[in-house]
């Protein structure tokens, strides 16, 4: 584990991915305990204030610190989204390996169905669930799960494929090793590598597709400070503060960046062979 | 008479995230017109780095001394600028590349690749060069020329593709032609035709050549001279009727007695006629039928292959032959109908072959890379076949010393490790459980000669102190004389001749014997 | 082209389309507990429940709503809007072709923009160019759809009045007015798309650079625009042709999103205007139609990449 660590922080995009990341913790975890101000806090006097020293990022259209809003938002934004992806990857990775390990015809039914549930995007699969489902950040972060469970299977699988090819996983089962021996020990600590890769890439579009729901009121509902939601809001007023919409959209981009950047840090240190 | 090619004191660098790495260094080559010179060096010699170097393809952390020197005929290479490069690759000077598959753009026809070169450098209009390509490929012995130049090169078979490109790189009349290993990704036959039509082309066109392989004895046939390469020095320099009779420097001598010999036999001992695994109509099918697709064709059709106790069963063919299917029956890594007995006991299908039977038969694969699961240690690696068939993980270092491997490397990654360690590493798993039976399935294949010779010196040891059994699957027929009791040799699928080492030298084989082992280069001298 | 291979593909297609009608009606309509309550709120009075649950035959077993539902798709009947009593069908069928325009001139954008970048950032690899391509790129599949279509619309619908902010003139009407309207969209949707897929022909592009084929042209003495041009091109682009296609899935996504901000009535519009007012047959009708036109669009990448591909046409 530190080794891969160490060898994170060695690529660029590992190192700045790394910070971010922190950065981003610290967001989720202190929330409104960082704030300058109360999140809530309206100053009608403040209305629409340009950012400045006082306001570091402006202030919105009930005089609430922009600053303060997204560091509270960070608990809003972030973690369902993350969540949502990791669960929705652990299965996907499931469905996605026990498919190439049946292989033959129950291998290419499940594929042809996951490739037939993949003509449904992302966004539009979202969409339908919340709609049934209801508003609000729950549901939201549940059909993002949904959504990336096809794709993660996908990848799994054809990772699983090619490490099945291995001749290590043959040589595995001329030993007379149990099914469960081979897909434990052999086969997933080499598939593990790219789905947790792919994994976190996909956290980046996870994040964004959050902001989208809340964006179209779907996902998030006020007054909480979910970054989209704040995008949103803020259109009405795009004449006066345009800073309030600024401010989310760069957390959003920077929160997408940072786990871009971690997955491709990541694929560097994961990689066995490159060590020297 | 000014030769053709000229290095003098050429040395070169790569530089690497690990640091600076002398690749070549005080070269010194001549090649006079009509001459073939020959460039013998293993894997890591740095043979093909000289290639790249003549034809001014270096990467770009490719450092090269100031000071040596490439002459092509009159022309300095390395002053020459970039678009004189241009005018002077392709018609002065070309190159036969190792894979024809790869060599060719799988989205150009045959036809426009060849033109192009005469297009480009001997300002023929597309007609004229059309016209010449076709008189060009009949010229290397391809049928129906006119209907190939339309296909792609997928629809051509490894070896037309390769004489699609020793026709290209003639088609200029270059001065001198650079070929880079170019039997190796080829059968056995085909390649020794391509040789034949190297030897034809040459005697015709009188081009000098530079021959590069890791291949001694084959390059002894082909060429005049021949030059040894050791890390990137020429250690030694020879006609090739003399080198290997009397090679003098020491590199040079292990490399002669690294090269399998037909008439050396390793192996002296008789074996009695005691069955261990007979098998009998095994047909190994690999893909079931699908929709709406043909029913795939068996990999091998009903087959009867039996090893004795203690003995070395040789087999032997082209890749596709079945050669390899026939182990992976054996060992349950693929479907097959038949029916198999070892020492008397039915095995049925895969899943009648138990614990008892998985310990008595065991297997090692082709690629190193792809065998040991790169996430694990050495150590990990051994112990499972000693936990799975009752052995202790203590003797772990003695199977290590077993196979002439330092008992520290018990803790390495399989990155860690050369591609010959790594092989005997596999060899150490398989005898781990102290088998009756080992098929080796073209292990020594990817290996340079020289580490193949230590692997063979180790399973012979190993057999000798064990006394098991070994199915060395191979295509080298060299080898396999040396090592084998009896030789089955595999064609398409079928068996087409079994016979014993004595029959070999009595002549009393199958035509197709005969055929592979001539195509067979041994040494000469 | 063997029939046999046709013949797979359209069943292929088929079934792709099946599945999708079952996900979307399946969770419309048979996943929540009572849609009738779904549709009209917790406080419909028992004879509006009923009436909704007559209307949309929920008081049938699920497969025969399914049956009555995927039946009726099949003559043309895509049901009646609960919010405008008007047959769904035609309605979304105009907004789908507008959608079509919007998604059409995107990819064309796209297109021209981001094989050009990507083969550039590769063959200067390493080189300025190749860098700032790389974080243009980064930047641009780091920002969501409403991010960029809001910051354009301040920076040049708002702050410079450069063009309108939002609206849709159809190109038959006024066909100047019509491109000025949309000019942010395409904008804005292309974005995203040139990030994506320029960087996947960048990367394609390197392999190809990297081949052994290459090698060899360029060791024939071939100059380098003969090299690029002939041997370079046909093999990048090939796969270029299946990235496309995958993005048409993001496309769609991002159509949703940019007909609501820029106010273009397309079939994204719609489906959020159905899902706004739980108008369920709307939305059953826009999500089909949706992602029927990614199946198919994305077979006929497939058709026309395995044309194009001589290796792939004996599969």
């Amino acid at each position: 584990m530190t080794d891969t660590l160490r060898r994170l922080m060695r690529t660029p995009q590992g190192a700045l991915g790394s910070v971010l990341l922190v950065a981003l913790v610290l967001a989720c975890v202190l929330g409104g305990a960082a704030a300058p101000y109360q999140p809530e806090a309206m100053d009608f006097a403040g209305r629409f204030a340009a950012p400045g020293v006082k306001h570091w990022f402006g202030a919105d259209q009930l005089g609430r610190d922009v600053l303060s809003r997204l560091l509270v938002g960070a608990r809003s934004t972030i973690p369902l989204a993350v969540a949502a992806t990791f669960s929705g990857a652990a299965i996907g990775a499931c469905v996605g390996t026990l498919s190439a390990y049946l292989g033959g015809w129950w291998d290419e039914a499940i594929t042809r169905t996951i490739d037939a549930v993949m003509a449904v995007p992302h966004l539009l699969l979202a969409l339908i669930l919340v709609s049934t489902l209801g508003k609000g950040s729950l549901n939201a972060a549940f059909a993002i799960s949904i959504s990336v469970v096809p794709s993660m299977a996908r990848v799994t699988r054809s990772v699983a494929l090619a490490v099945r090819q291995q001749e290590y996983v043959k040589a595995a089962i001329a030993r007379g090793e149990s099914g469960s021996w081979i897909v434990l020990r052999e086969m997933l600590p080499n598939v593990a590598a790219p789905v947790i890769i792919e994994a976190t890439i996909r956290v980046a579009f996870a994040v964004m597709l959050f902001a989208t729901l809340s964006f179209l009121g779907l996902g998030a509902q006020p007054p909480a400070s979910e970054w989209g939601l704040m995008v949103s809001e803020a259109r009405r007023f795009m004449h006066q503060a345009p800073w309030v919409i600024v401010a989310p959209s760069l957390a959003i981009a920077a929160t997408a960046i940072c786990f871009n950047l971690l997955g491709d840090g990541l694929r560097d240190a994961l990689n066995p062979r490159d060590e020297r | 008479m000014r030769p053709v090619l000229e290095i003098r004191d050429y040395a070169l660098d790569y530089v690497t995230q690990g640091g600076t790495q002398r690749v070549l260094q005080a070269i010194d080559l001549a090649i006079t017109a009509g001459e073939v010179v020959g460039l013998v060096g293993e894997s890591g010699s740095g043979k093909t780095s000289l290639a790249w170097a003549i034809m001014r393809y270096l990467p770009a952390n490719a450092r090269e001394a100031p000071a040596g020197r490439i002459r092509l005929g009159d022309t300095d290479l390395r002053a020459a600028s970039a678009k004189a490069l241009e005018t002077i690759r392709g018609r002065r000077m070309s190159m036969v590349f190792q894979d024809p598959s790869t060599a060719l753009n799988p989205t150009l026809t045959i036809g426009r690749q060849v033109t192009e070169v005469l297009v480009r450098h001997r300002g023929l209009s597309e007609r004229e060069a059309w016209r010449e390509a076709i008189q060009a490929l009949e010229h290397v012995d391809l049928r129906q020329p006119e209907a190939l130049m339309r296909r792609y090169p997928h629809q051509a078979s490894g070896g037309e593709k390769q004489r699609i490109g020793i026709a290209t790189a003639f088609a200029c009349r270059p001065e001198l032609i650079i070929f880079d290993e170019p039997t190796t990704a080829l059968d056995v036959i085909t390649g020794a035709r391509i040789l034949e039509l190297f030897r034809r082309l040459r005697e015709e066109t009188g081009v000098a050549a530079l021959y590069i392989s890791h291949d001694l004895a084959l390059v002894s046939r082909v060429a005049d001279r021949v030059a040894i390469l050791e890390k990137g020095a020429i250690v030694e320099e020879a006609p090739s009727a003399t080198i290997f009779r009397h090679p003098l420097h020491d590199y040079t001598r292990r490399l002669v007695a690294a090269v399998p010999r037909p008439e050396r036999r390793l192996v002296s001992d008789q074996v009695a006629d005691d069955a261990l695994l007979s098998a009998t109509n095994i047909a190994v099918r690999y893909q079931r039928k699908r929709l709406f697709r043909p029913t795939p064709r068996p990999a091998t059709a009903n087959i009867a292959i039996d090893v004795r106790r203690g003995e070395i069963l040789g087999v032997v063919g082209e890749s596709g032959s079945g050669k390899s299917s026939i182990a992976r029956a054996l060992t349950g890594l693929a479907d097959y109908t038949g029916r198999i007995a070892l020492a008397g006991r039915r095995i049925d299908s895969a899943g009648d072959m138990d614990r008892g039977y998985r310990r008595a038969v065991q297997i090692v694969f082709q690629h190193p890379d792809s065998s040991l699961n790169p996430r694990q240690t050495v150590a990990d690696i051994l112990s499972r076949p000693l936990r799975l068939y009752g052995g202790d993980v203590s003797t772990i270092p003695s199977l290590l010393e077993e196979v002439r491997l330092p008992a520290a490397y018990a803790k390495r990654y399989p990155h860690q490790l050369s591609g010959g360690e790594k092989q005997r590493v596999a060899i150490a798993r398989a005898f781990a459980a102290r088998p009756d039976l080992i098929i080796c399935d073209e292990i020594t294949a990817p290996l340079d000669v020289s580490v193949q010779a230590s692997v063979v010196e180790l399973l012979l040891r190993l057999r000798a102190a064990n006394g098991t059994a070994y199915m060395f699957i191979t295509h080298d027929l060299n080898l396999v004389q040396q090592v084998a009791h009896r030789i089955a040799v595999m064609r398409n699928g079928e068996i087409v001749d079994l016979f014993g080492i004595e029959d070999l030298r009595s002549g009393n084989v199958h035509p197709y014997t005969r055929e592979l082992i001539a195509a067979s280069p041994a040494p000469v001298g | 082209m063997s029939i046999v291979w046709l013949l797979r593909r359209l069943l292929t297609v088929l079934y792709t389309l099946l599945v999708v009608s079952i996900v979307v009606f399946g969770l419309t309509q048979l996943l929540p507990a009572d849609a009738a309550v779904t549709l009209l709120g917790e406080n419909a009075t028992p004879e509006a429940l009923a009436a909704v649950r007559l209307r949309l035959g929920l008081n049938d077993p699920a497969w025969l709503q399914y049956w009555h539902w995927l039946s009726g798709l099949l003559r043309g009947d895509f049901g009646t809007s609960m919010r405008t009593d008007q047959p769904v069908g035609p309605t979304m069928f105009i907004a789908l072709s507008r959608s079509l325009l919007l998604g059409g001139l995107s990819i064309a954008v796209m297109l021209v923009i981001a094989i050009p970048l990507g083969m550039l950032a590769a063959l200067r690899r390493g080189k300025a160019a190749d860098v700032v391509s790389g974080l243009v790129s980064y930047l641009g599949v780091s920002l969501p759809e409403f991010v960029t279509a809001t910051l354009l619309l301040i920076v040049v619908a708002d702050h410079f009045q450069l063009l309108p902010a939002t609206g849709y003139v159809a190109p038959s009407e006024n066909l100047a007015d019509s491109i000025r309207h949309l000019i942010l969209p395409v904008a804005t949707v292309s974005l995203i798309l040139v990030a994506h897929v320029s960087r996947m022909v960048r990367s394609e592009t390197i392999d190809v650079l990297n081949s052994d084929y290459i090698r060899a042209a360029r060791l024939k003495g071939l100059p380098p625009h003969t090299v690029l041009m002939r041997h370079v091109l046909r093999n990048a682009l090939l796969p270029t042709i299946t990235i496309v296609a995958l993005d048409v899935g993001y496309l769609l996504g991002g159509i949703i999103v940019v007909e609501e901000i820029f106010a273009i009535p397309g079939i994204g519009r719609q489906l959020i205007v159905a899902i706004t007012t739980r108008d369920l047959p709307s939305i059953q009708a826009g999500a089909m139609i949706m992602a029927g036109t990614y199946a198919i669009a994305n077979t006929l990448a497939d058709m026309a990449y395995a044309m194009i591909d001589k290796r792939i046409r004996y599969d």
